[in-house]
């Protein structure tokens, strides 16, 4: 099978042809061409074009033509889809979501700088994802090998330290943040927030309240929930249990004597003080 | 001149002979031993030892050999200075030393999977770090996007 795509690769015309050779079809030719010869050239050598607009295998929002190859073709592979993350942050510019990714886009760059034609560069190109391939495959739960997202994350912890006094707040916090704040009704726990997020559960209530406000995973949660149970309560005519059950607690006895602990009054002693006012 | 180390390198002793080669000593030769012998062998072979505890050419504090070879040689090349962050934060797993340790330690320890010879591995990580020093030099302002048709 021949694939075509356009000239001078760097990242995901390089990952592709690596994702066809190695789990596709390891006799497939990859063709090489100007940006506006792709589509004639692709009828002309009954060649599959990828890695342009308006082609199959192609870019999908935020996703890389290496994503859309993973999914088309089933590969499910535990090591791709490590390596999926990478080559798409690397080659959509968004440095931030995989630790590896800024470091394959420098040497991919200066390797594409380095090489004389495309063949070259893909010739050196697959021993890069052989590599960074194996690296996932043996290496990326070694002990001192932090995982990606625990990279991140301390990368990310890094900056935010480096930025002390500004007031960016990192992006993971972000995220962590908005997921909880749209799951605070529901029982969330460290364990699915730190499974979602791939990181060990102890390292994150570890790291947590350095970015949550000094507070632990459990009194940041309890927070945001009598947070908004004061709001409802300033704002709504809602009874109790109903406030109770909107803001995560389990029973109207629970939210009440954890109301009471945060605020002094329980919450029909802070409505009634409401209402006189 | 003549340059000894331990077998299986990943990262320093990678970069240290591409260092040497590039900045120091075009025509150095280098050897992989087995840990044990490595100074036994350097005073056999008249070799420098490097990256390994006891000799001159070593980590210090948390410096890498490489560093100390920019400054016993006296490299002033501002595109080796910022890939000795890199190699720096790669080797001594301080990936928030420079934003491409992190891949430049996943690249090269997958090499290290791959290529069972340490000489092999030698040939492509001198590849690997002169793509580096290539993008530090020439490439580091330039944004890669999917727009960009060239």
């Amino acid at each position: 099978m021949k694939w075509i795509t356009r000239e001078k690769p760097k990242i995901d015309r390089i990952a592709c042809p690596w994702l066809i050779k190695r789990f596709i079809d390891e006799d497939a030719e990859i063709i090489y061409v100007p940006f506006n010869e792709v589509i004639s050239k692709a009828k002309k050598l009954n060649a599959t074009a990828f890695d342009i607009p308006d082609v199959e295998y192609t870019h999908y929002k935020d996703e890389c033509t290496f994503d859309y190859f993973i999914k088309k073709h089933k590969l499910n592979d535990p090591a791709l889809q490590t390596l999926a993350v990478i080559v798409r942050g690397a080659d959509t510019e968004r440095h931030d979501l995989a630790s590896q990714s800024s470091g394959l886009w420098a040497i991919s760059a200066g390797l594409s700088h380095n090489s004389g034609t495309d063949h070259e560069m893909l010739e050196r190109g697959m021993m890069i994802y052989d590599a960074l391939y194996s690296w996932a495959k043996y290496h990326k739960n070694e002990k001192h090998t932090q995982n990606p997202s625990e990279q991140l994350l301390i990368h990310v912890f890094e900056k935010f330290l480096k930025q002390k006094g500004s007031k960016k707040i990192p992006v993971w916090a972000r995220e962590l943040k908005e997921i909880i704040q749209d799951q605070i009704d529901t029982n969330i726990t460290l364990k699915q927030l730190s499974q979602s997020l791939d990181i060990n559960p102890a390292y994150l209530s570890r790291e947590f309240s350095k970015y949550f406000d000094n507070l632990s995973f459990g009194d940041y949660i309890r927070k945001l929930r009598i947070d908004k149970a004061i709001d409802y309560l300033n704002n709504s005519n809602y009874s109790l249990t109903k406030i109770a059950y909107l803001t995560g607690f389990s029973d109207q006895s629970h939210f009440a004597r954890i109301f009471k602990k945060h605020n002094g009054v329980n919450p029909s002693q802070y409505r009634k003080k409401l209402r006189k006012k | 001149m003549k340059w000894i180390t331990r077998a299986r390198p990943k990262i320093d002793r990678i970069a240290c002979p591409w260092l040497i080669k590039r900045f120091v000593d075009a025509d150095a030769e280098f050897i992989y031993v087995q840990k044990e012998i490595v100074f036994e062998e350097a005073k056999k072979l008249n070799a420098i030892p490097y990256d390994i505890p006891g000799a001159e050419y070593s980590h210090y504090g948390e410096e890498c050999t490489f560093d100390y070879i920019v400054k016993k040689h006296q490299i002033k090349d501002v595109e080796v200075i910022q890939i000795s962050n890199i190699v720096r934060g790669a080797d001594t797993h301080r990936f928030d030393l420079a934003e491409q340790a992190a891949g430049l330690w996943a690249i090269s320890a997958g090499l290290s999977v791959n290529y069972q010879d340490d000489y092999e591995q030698l040939e492509i990580g001198m590849k690997i770090y002169d793509a580096l020093y290539s993008w530090a030099k020439f490439a580091r302002a330039e944004v890669h996007t999917w727009d960009n048709k060239s």
